[in-house]
């Protein structure tokens, strides 16, 4: 029984890394009506930074972990502005732009993962943080990389939270994200909370890249299969949903953590993908998904 | 106060508009009319800034406007309340409401204007922390003038506030249409109810193939034997077809 205990708490917080990849997914979908396909690359780009800021300036981990979600979240902003946005000049802004969106994040990841190579080489590089003595939860020692993971994913989503319910700028990106029309006749505007929007997507995704940095390795190809199990997390909890993002992400690292510990580490990855297709099968929406938003 | 002057425009390569000009004087109430697919929607959607003007010009307040984004529009005092009573259905009524003060950013003027809106729909303020998702139709459109008035615009313009609301419904609103203008706002209105529209304005335009077809003094166009014909009885062809 202490097994299983100790196999949820470690997929819980490694599920709490898929749940910030996909939170961002989910809230650039719900924004700009895109899946960003780039965005593992976003995740493995924050890792990097985290790492140059934590190493060439010798940052603590708190300031490199929140400077690297600034400069990344910036990053984004850019992408969006410089080579995303062009796409929608032909008229009818992202929602219409769809497909050439998708093949542009596709892009988008080849040439992200390949600026990686140039700048920072094919070698995984350590992030060694000195975190201090692990947490004993039971007869589990959990590390404190993880329990990092834990708070400061806790910390963001709540901070998230506060943004979209409780602020104008929340409210705005609310509405610029239901009918993009009424929100800019209600005087938003509409192209800032796009880019803000997108930014905050990217920033979550390089928060999940600092905090995973010090377990694993941080390397150029890090970003693809998070991606595809921040994808799978996204559907599993319902696309476009924020609270289903974070399900989704720890149920995700939850299933993940016990096949592993039961049936086979050697599948680690299999497992995710088990469970998205149940999923499919028993609730195609996700579980706390709703029905397609109706577009005009 | 507002001054259109041969607008051509229309979506992607479809022409709609072929050169339409209109006035509205200030504290007017003006009746923009026709059948569907005229250009009234389209009209509105341009001086709104929804879509871009191909030529033409739009003057408000004595400045150009049109090529602006709709956001810069809202700000200079012109609002458009959209057809459909597009509100957010997540969202509360409040939020809803304060949404439409997002260009304000002055609490004490968002909680006047806030106070100002519920007076003219009491409904509202009862129902303030309901999602606007779970409203009749007659209060979502309450829910979207308000949203509209709470910047404090000096002109706001109107399309088709009584489409797909019951009779009594209608009233009310065109009642409260009514108070709002008394207290000095300038309206546009766009109607497929023509009677009602004229009932209430000064002045009304008829718009046909994207350009103004007939205009006058409210009074004359009830009795305009071309409006007669083709409009207010019209309406009710319309309907007929539609069913």
């Amino acid at each position: 029984m202490d097994y299983v205990i100790d196999l949820i708490i470690i997929g819980l917080s490694v599920g709490m890394v898929y749940a910030l990849v996909a939170l961002g997914i989910s809230l650039i979908f719900s924004g700009l009506d895109i899946v960003h396909f780039a965005h593992g690359e976003i995740y493995m780009l924050g890792a990097f930074i985290g790492l140059m800021l934590f190493q060439k300036l010798a940052l603590p981990y708190v300031p490199t972990l929140l400077l690297a979600i600034v400069l990344t979240g910036l990053l984004g902003v850019l992408i969006e502005r410089l080579f995303y946005r062009r796409l929608t000049r032909s008229g009818g802004g992202y929602t219409v732009a769809g497909m050439g969106m998708i093949i542009a994040g596709f892009g988008m990841s080849i040439v992200l993962q390949n600026v990686a190579y140039l700048v920072w080489g094919a070698k995984p590089l350590p992030f060694p943080v000195p975190f201090g003595m692990p947490v004993e939860i039971g007869n589990l020692a959990l590390p404190m990389s993880y329990v990092w993971i834990v708070v400061a994913a806790i910390v963001l989503m709540f901070g998230l939270h506060l943004l979209l319910r409780k602020t104008m700028l929340g409210l705005a990106m609310r509405a610029v994200a239901y009918n993009k029309d009424i929100a800019y006749l209600s005087g938003v505007n509409v192209p800032l909370m796009i880019s803000l929007t997108f930014g905050i997507g990217c920033a979550l995704g390089a928060a999940a890249g600092v905090l995973i940095g010090p377990i694993n390795y941080v390397q150029v190809q890090m970003g693809i299969g998070v991606l595809i199990k921040a994808f799978a997390a996204a559907v599993v909890g319902g696309f476009g949903s924020l609270p289903g993002a974070i399900l989704g992400g720890l149920l995700v690292g939850v299933v993940e953590s016990l096949g592993a510990g039961f049936i086979s580490g050697t599948y680690k990855d299999v497992y995710a993908f088990i469970l998205l297709i149940f999923v499919l099968m028993v609730k195609p929406s996700g579980i706390l998904g709703v029905e397609a938003k109706v577009k005009a | 106060m507002l001054d259109i002057k041969d607008l051509v425009g229309g979506y992607g390569t479809v022409q709609i508009l072929n050169g339409a000009s209109l006035k509205v004087a200030r504290g007017q109430i003006v009746a923009l009319l026709g059948g569907n697919g005229t250009g009234k929607s389209t009209l509105l959607k341009a001086t709104s800034g929804l879509i871009r003007p191909w030529s033409g010009s739009i003057t408000f307040d004595g400045e150009r406007i049109d090529g602006l984004r709709p956001d810069k529009i809202v700000k200079r005092g012109l609002v458009q309340v959209t057809q459909g009573k597009e509100a957010f259905p997540g969202m509360t009524v409040e939020e809803n409401l304060r949404l439409g003060a997002y260009t304000v950013g002055d609490r004490a003027k968002t909680a006047s204007a806030l106070e100002r809106v519920y007076g003219y729909f009491p409904i509202l303020k009862e129902k303030r922390k309901q999602l606007s998702g779970t409203l009749s139709g007659g209060q979502l459109q309450m829910v979207c003038i308000g949203r509209g008035l709470m910047s404090s615009p000096k002109m706001i313009m109107l399309d088709e506030p009584s489409a797909a609301l019951a009779p009594q419904v209608v009233m009310d609103i065109f009642r409260t249409i009514h108070r709002i203008t008394r207290d000095g706002m300038t309206v546009l209105m766009v109607e497929q109810n023509v009677r009602m529209a004229l009932l209430l304005a000064q002045y009304g335009y008829v718009i046909k193939d994207g350009v103004i077809h007939i205009e006058g003094p409210a009074e004359k166009l009830m009795y305009d034997d071309n409006v007669r014909l083709s409009y207010l009885g019209g309406t009710v062809a319309n309907r007929e077809a539609q069913l």
